[in-house]
């Protein structure tokens, strides 16, 4: 290291900066955890439907709590007061448990109770429905039932609220001790808590599950434990465990980082001076990516550092090529073409992301392109003017000489490229997975045993199943209303024969306004309801004057217009209505959503028959995949030819040319058949891996080639080489033993990558005759 | 002479009355109702509303086991079984689906279930815990008023009234805030007929009967 004045000017100069912008970038960078990001634009309306259920839609915001630990009348105690508790905070859209409190009924659709029952559209609200009400009423309350029932009785002897309570619970209704729901095993009391906030914004989740652990804190039952499962609170728990790790193995990979710079350059400055055109680049990528994106999504974060991990290859290549009769500018200035090759060519790569279509790889392509291109200018024109002449050339060291000599004698096996080849295809076309992942469930980083609970847990509550869906298209609201009412007989229909669980839809909620105009009709005025109520008062213990509120409300039914979806969206069911009831005005769509399709060919005899479409979101899931793959995989290609161009506009001779792409192409196939021997399928993560793989395997065989007439290059060449990949192989082989399913793609094959491209680099890229 | 005879008499007459008034104790009055459990006594219950116009009257069986664990079986003028065990209140009639729902939301049978358990078991001090318990009356007929100490069941729900005859409670009664409430004739007071114009304190009033 240069110890002159302007040398340590400039490196104080650096420092400075590289804190300042990593200041900067800390204080105004979002990073976002929107795996939607990474998914393509959707294309049908079933794929719209997919993407809003996976962040912002109802279903989404839906947490299932699970109360345990503590005798049932405790834990139905603790879930009445959480409820209790949360139920006005406007953190929850609603939180239920079940409970049917008459009490709880909203008040602002107290009137419209006529209007919403369908109990008196077979039997008329006559003498005879009267008597048998009022005769039931009397015995409630000579029982225990009556102390609730009785404030309700003057006003509703027919006890339609209760009718309209039970229609707005889930049409599989999941067990039920204490008036509130437990499981079917009667151990765990359940909830539902929908929250105001979308499933990927974290830190409100978290501050939504943490009011949600403080009232259970308040209700004070002792033992009791709360495991709360849903969308949002995996997007917390991914987020802390992907940071967890993402610490633990970034100290561990800069520890081994450091031990091999240490050995491999005998000093500090080793370190220092490689470090500082790496954490250049980083900050180079944020800034691009803030700038131009405005935030940065946690995977391109992850995928971005670990990409700097070509980028260390500048420095590395310019401490190792150092001699002592030479300048370093010199040193730089020989292996500028070689390492531009590299970096155009990985960068035109990467560029190829940019027309994915797919927010993440965009920001993906920005953060390299910007971080390597700043590493290798900053490598080549920063550097040198910090490092004093080497004081020794790793071109005379003996050990190294030996390999060389020892690698020379090896056969020349430019037919293993072949054979290895040959194998790679034949393990791929024999694997028994498929080579595609076109499972969605794989992009999540959430553990498979989370999600099967989650989804036991939800079907217990009778909640959607979000797979199999009935969309009916209108131009308003009553069309789509008026064509679920018809369609309610043939739903009961399949329930009744077990074809399915149970359904929901916005007309059980909201019937149409024509449903509602005929009950009013049906309503009778108000003398025929005096008359009525005096038969009934007359043969049961009633006073007829006792029912005058009844009068009152019959009276205000007959008169009320319509109900529409705003009151009963403000009344609290919004979340069901907005759900049920979607889209701009004019196109509305009404969704019959199930819990439990047992017979799917009866479902869609129904669609079929009624002229609606039957959804299947999981198929809509995999066609987005496989979708996006096809968009990647031709940008895949199109980087491919990309880089044998510039590959070969810089070596200009077809055999130099061969030699540097066939490590390149030969390890891909090997890196693939590895992963498929794992019985791994690939995925999106593992394609941007090979990108990486190729762009390695370039550096390492351009290098090698460029070196391949002096035995004291190809030295220095061995050594910078073996340092790269080591530093490279310790990164990614930590990443390959992460938790988190992304992570892993990331590490897994680029480890495999870098010994196939380092052997391969190594063995192909020789010239016929072995060097003297 | 005769008139000093007649005082004196009148004074011993008052006096011995007076001493067969002396109001019960009512530590030994509960503790002498304790019956052995499990066991089951005829009823008769009358409830009252301002929206009757004739109170509604049951008849059937009450059943004690544990404490807290009571099942009320009505069997005139229909079927009907209320079982209330660990907290939860299940009642199923004939010919109708079974409901239950937590004791939580029926505080007035869980304030009868305290008064009645802690009688049954003749524990003075476990109803002293929940109400203030003032008696009043002679051993063959006194009344036991229970006021919940909690303010708010104070509020709502009223007192207790219990009246009895030596080791027999013989009624009970609770009033609600809209004039009506409920009368549990237990017993040998269950054979008494009630008739359509009768009123809570009017039933009240004829327990015991002489």
């Amino acid at each position: 290291m240069k110890r002159t004045p302007a040398a340590l000017l400039l490196l104080a100069l650096w420092i400075g900066g590289l804190a300042a912008a990593g200041a900067f970038a800390q204080r105004h960078l979002g990073v976002s955890s929107d795996l939607r990001l990474f998914l393509p634009a959707p294309a049908t309306a079933e794929q719209r439907l997919l993407l809003e259920g996976l962040g912002e839609g109802p279903a989404a915001r839906v947490l299932v709590v699970a109360l345990e630990g503590a005798p049932p009348e405790a834990l139905a105690d603790a879930s009445r007061a959480i409820v209790a508790r949360l139920a006005g905070d406007d953190a929850f859209l609603f939180v239920a448990n079940g409970e049917l409190e008459l009490d709880a009924f909203p008040d602002a659709l107290l009137p419209y109770r006529y209007l919403l029952s369908p109990t008196f559209d077979r039997r008329p609200l006559d003498a005879d429905a009267l008597t048998a009400a009022l005769a039931a009423r009397a015995r409630d309350l000579a029982s225990p039932v009556g102390a609730f029932l009785e404030p309700w009785v003057a006003r509703d002897p027919t006890l339609e609220i209760a009718t309209v309570l039970e229609r707005w619970q889930p049409t599989v209704e999941p067990r039920r001790e204490l008036d509130v729901w437990f499981d079917r095993a009667g151990e765990r009391a359940l909830l539902l808590a929908e929250t105001r906030a979308p499933a990927f914004a974290p830190d409100d989740q978290r501050a939504a599950l943490a009011k949600l652990t403080a009232a259970l804190a308040e209700a004070g039952v002792d033992g009791a434990r709360m495991t709360v499962s849903g969308a949002g609170r995996f997007s917390v728990l991914m987020e802390e465990r992907t940071r967890a790790e993402a610490q633990r193995l970034g100290l561990a990979a800069s520890a081994a980082m450091l031990l091999l710079l240490l050995v491999a350059y005998r000093g500090i400055a080793g370190v220092v001076l490689s470090a500082l055109p790496l954490v250049s680049a980083g900050l180079a990528g944020l800034a691009a990516v803030g700038v131009l994106f405005g935030s940065v999504h946690g995977i391109t974060l992850a995928f971005g550092f670990t990409l700097i991990g070509v980028a260390q290859d500048y420095p590395l290549h310019l401490l190792s090529h150092r001699r002592p009769d030479r300048e370093p500018h010199a040193v730089a200035r020989a292996l500028w073409p070689t390492l531009a090759t590299g970096v155009a060519s990985t960068c035109i790569a990467y560029l190829t992301f940019l027309f994915s279509g797919v927010a993440g790889l965009e920001q993906l392509a920005c953060f390299t392109v910007a971080g390597l291109a700043v590493a290798s200018l900053t490598s080549r024109y920063l550097l040198p003017a910090l490092m004093s002449r080497a004081s020794r050339d790793f071109g005379a060291s003996a050990p190294l000489g030996r390999l060389a000599t020892a690698i020379a004698k090896l056969p020349n096996v430019a037919w293993a490229g072949a054979a290895l080849a040959t194998v790679g295809a034949a393990i791929v076309a024999l694997a028994p997975q498929p080579l595609w992942s076109n499972d969605l469930a794989g992009l999540t980083p959430v553990p498979a045993d989370l999600l099967a609970a989650d989804a036991a847990l939800r079907t217990e509550l009778g909640t959607a199943d979000l797979r199999y869906m009935l969309a009916v298209e209108a131009v308003e609201d009553e069309e789509a209303l008026a064509h679920l009412e018809r369609l309610t007989p043939e739903l009961d229909e399949l329930v009744r024969r077990g074809a399915i669980g149970g359904y929901d839809h916005a007309a059980r909620y909201l019937p149409s306004a024509a449903t509602q105009r005929a009950r009013q009709a049906r309503l009778p005025d108000e003398r025929s309801l005096r008359a009525a109520l005096d038969a009934a008062a007359a043969a049961t213990p009633f006073r007829a004057a006792a029912f005058e509120p009844f009068v009152a409300d019959l009276k205000r039914a007959r008169e009320l217009p319509p109900l529409t979806a705003e009151p009963v969206r403000a009344a609290g069911l919004g979340a069901r209505i907005d759900m049920l009831l979607r889209g701009a005005d004019g196109e509305r769509t009404a969704l019959v959503t199930f819990s439990g399709v047992h017979d799917l060919k009866a479902l869609g005899e129904l669609a079929a028959s009624s002229g609606i479409v039957l959804l299947d979101l999981k198929q809509a899931a995999e066609s987005l995949v496989a979708r996006q793959r096809a968009r990647i995989l031709a940008s895949l290609a199109a980087a491919a030819v990309l880089l044998a161009a510039v590959v070969t506009f810089a070596l200009r001779r077809r055999d130099r040319v061969l030699r540097v792409l066939a490590p390149m192409a030969v390890t891909t196939l090997v890196v693939v058949a590895a992963l498929q021997a794992l019985g791994i399928s690939l995925t999106l993560f593992h394609l941007i891996s090979l990108i990486l793989v190729a762009g390695l395997g370039l550096d390492y065989a351009l290098f090698f080639e460029h070196a391949a007439e002096d035995p004291a290059e190809q030295r220095r060449t061995l050594h910078a080489v073996v340092v790269c990949s080591l530093s490279t192989f310790f990164v990614f082989a930590l990443l390959a033993t992460s938790s988190l399913p992304v992570l892993r793609a990331i590490g897994l094959p680029v480890a495999i990558g870098v010994v196939g491209n380092f052997v391969l680099a190594l063995l192909l890229t020789r010239a016929r005759a072995p060097s003297r | 002479m005769s008139a000093r005879y007649a005082v004196l008499i009148a004074a011993v007459g008052l006096s011995a009355s007076l001493g067969a008034s002396a109001a019960p104790d009512p530590e030994s009055l509960i503790a002498a109702l304790a019956r052995e459990a499990p066991a089951a006594v005829e009823f008769v219950e009358a409830r009252f509303s301002s929206l009757l116009r004739e109170p509604l009257v049951v008849a059937g069986e009450l059943r004690y086991g544990e404490p807290g664990d009571l099942e009320r079986r009505v069997m005139q003028p229909y079927r009907e079984v209320a079982a209330i065990r660990g907290g939860a209140v299940r009642v199923e009639r004939d010919g109708e689906a079974p409901r239950s729902f937590s004791l939580k939301r029926a505080p007035e049978l869980a304030q009868f279930l305290a008064a009645f358990g802690a009688l049954l078991a003749g524990d003075a001090a476990a109803l002293e815990k929940s109400f203030v318990v003032t008696a009043t009356g002679q051993d063959a007929a006194w009344t036991l008023v229970l006021e919940p100490r909690d303010d708010r069941g104070r509020r709502r729900l009223g007192a207790i009234e219990v009246r009895g005859s030596g080791s027999d409670a013989l009624c009970i009664a609770m009033r609600d805030e809209r004039d009506g409430g409920s009368v549990l004739l237990i017993g040998t007071a269950a054979a008494t007929p009630i008739a359509p114009d009768a009123t809570l304190d009017t039933v009240l009033a004829r327990c015991p009967a002489e």
